[in-house]
């Protein structure tokens, strides 16, 4: 069991997880369709350029947007969840016990942070799974969509963080809790592509492909109707 | 309030709308974080007080959400419940913000689609009018 959870899990985790968020990524692809050139042209001229001639371009200020955005309403939500996602996605990477298994496996290594600085950043993830799950018991819209699959999703992307806090500092029986790190980091990958963890593929997809008021980068290539 | 209240479900029917945007139902329903961050963005929601039942993710996973999770088979009691959401909590502006880009009106007209294919819809003309 130590050895299949050390071994061959890790490769079929790693497996699960690029496949299936590659397939999900493709699905969407499916799903979705380019969006459509303008088929009106302006006959002839140039366009109007003083601004009251000129609808539709923006005439709030950046700082107005913002205040009216999602980061404006919910500026709490956002900052916590911000933090929290960050932290979950690039810690793992720069954690110095990570990198100094990835040396010795295959002489490789990312720069590591300072074991103080990757501690504090897992306290990050953990009270922003606090903070979430605290959000999901007692806010009402957030309560009125929950369920039990919410709760378990939570979990399952908290644990490893859990119990790397807990491996770190050789709370318990080490061997048992990085054994379970291990387990809980593998069962996260690949919960990715097939739970609702699958949001990650799709932040990107939102911000980066999809056109609406809020794309970033490019402006978007595709649209859902 | 709707037409024809009282005959059978035709749950071929339903079944046969469902199959037809299967894959958009089932990716909207696995992307939803059940984040909540929709709630804000309908006005819906805000001229009812906040409630709940007024959220663009609550209107999409109890109308299209529950029928695609029955696989159709909901009595005209269900049925009644979704067009109260689809109708009456929902006015398809399609000013929903979804942070990570579900289509929810669309999933709403689907629901829509499907009430109409059972002869269930909002009926304006038998609608309460208020006392003077």
């Amino acid at each position: 069991m130590y050895d299949f959870i050390r071994g061959p899990l890790v490769w079929v985790a790693f497996l699960v997880f690029i496949f299936g968020t590659a397939y999900q990524v493709y699905r969407f692809y499916q799903l979705s369709r380019p969006k459509e050139r303008y088929r009106l042209r302006i006959p002839f001229g140039k366009p109007p350029k003083d601004p009251d001639e000129a609808p539709g371009e923006p005439t709030l200020t950046w700082w107005q947007q913002m205040r009216l955005s999602v980061v404006g309403v919910n500026p709490v939500m956002v900052s916590v969840t911000t933090l929290f996602h960050l932290a979950l996605v690039l810690t793992p990477f720069f954690v110095l016990g990570h990198n100094v298994l990835l040396d010795l496996a295959w002489q490789i290594s990312l720069p590591s942070l300072p074991e103080a600085v990757a501690d504090g950043l897992t306290i990050v993830v953990i009270a922003g799974g606090v903070f979430f799950l605290l959000r999901r018991i007692f806010l009402a819209r957030v309560r009125a969509i929950s369920t039990v699959y919410d709760y378990v999703v939570l979990l399952i992307a908290t644990t490893p963080f859990i119990t790397g806090f807990l491996a770190y500092h050789h709370f318990f029986d080490y061997d048992t809790v990085i054994l379970l790190h291990i387990l809980a980091g593998e069962i996260m990958l690949m919960a990715v592509p097939f739970t609702k963890l699958v949001h990650m593929p799709y932040f990107f997809i939102n911000r980066f492909v999809l056109v609406h008021e809020n794309t970033l980068g490019a402006g978007g290539s595709r649209t859902w109707r | 309030m709707s037409s024809n209240d009282q005959a059978p479900i035709n749950q071929d029917e339903v079944r046969r709308i469902l199959d037809q945007h299967k894959d958009k139902t089932k990716t909207a329903l696995r992307v939803c974080a059940h984040c909540s961050l929709c709630a804000d963005s309908c006005f819906l929601y805000h001229v009812h007080d906040k409630d709940p039942r007024y959220m663009p993710s609550h209107k999409f996973i109890n109308s299209l959400g529950k029928l695609y999770k029955k696989k159709g088979k909901i009595d005209r009691a269900g049925f009644k419940e979704i067009e109260e959401i689809v109708w009456r909590r929902c006015v398809l502006c399609t000013r929903c913000y979804c942070p990570l880009g579900i289509d929810i009106p669309e999933m709403i007209a689907i629901a829509r689609d499907i009430c109409r294919s059972q002869e269930v819809f909002f009926q304006w003309s038998e609608l309460e009018q208020p006392a003077e």
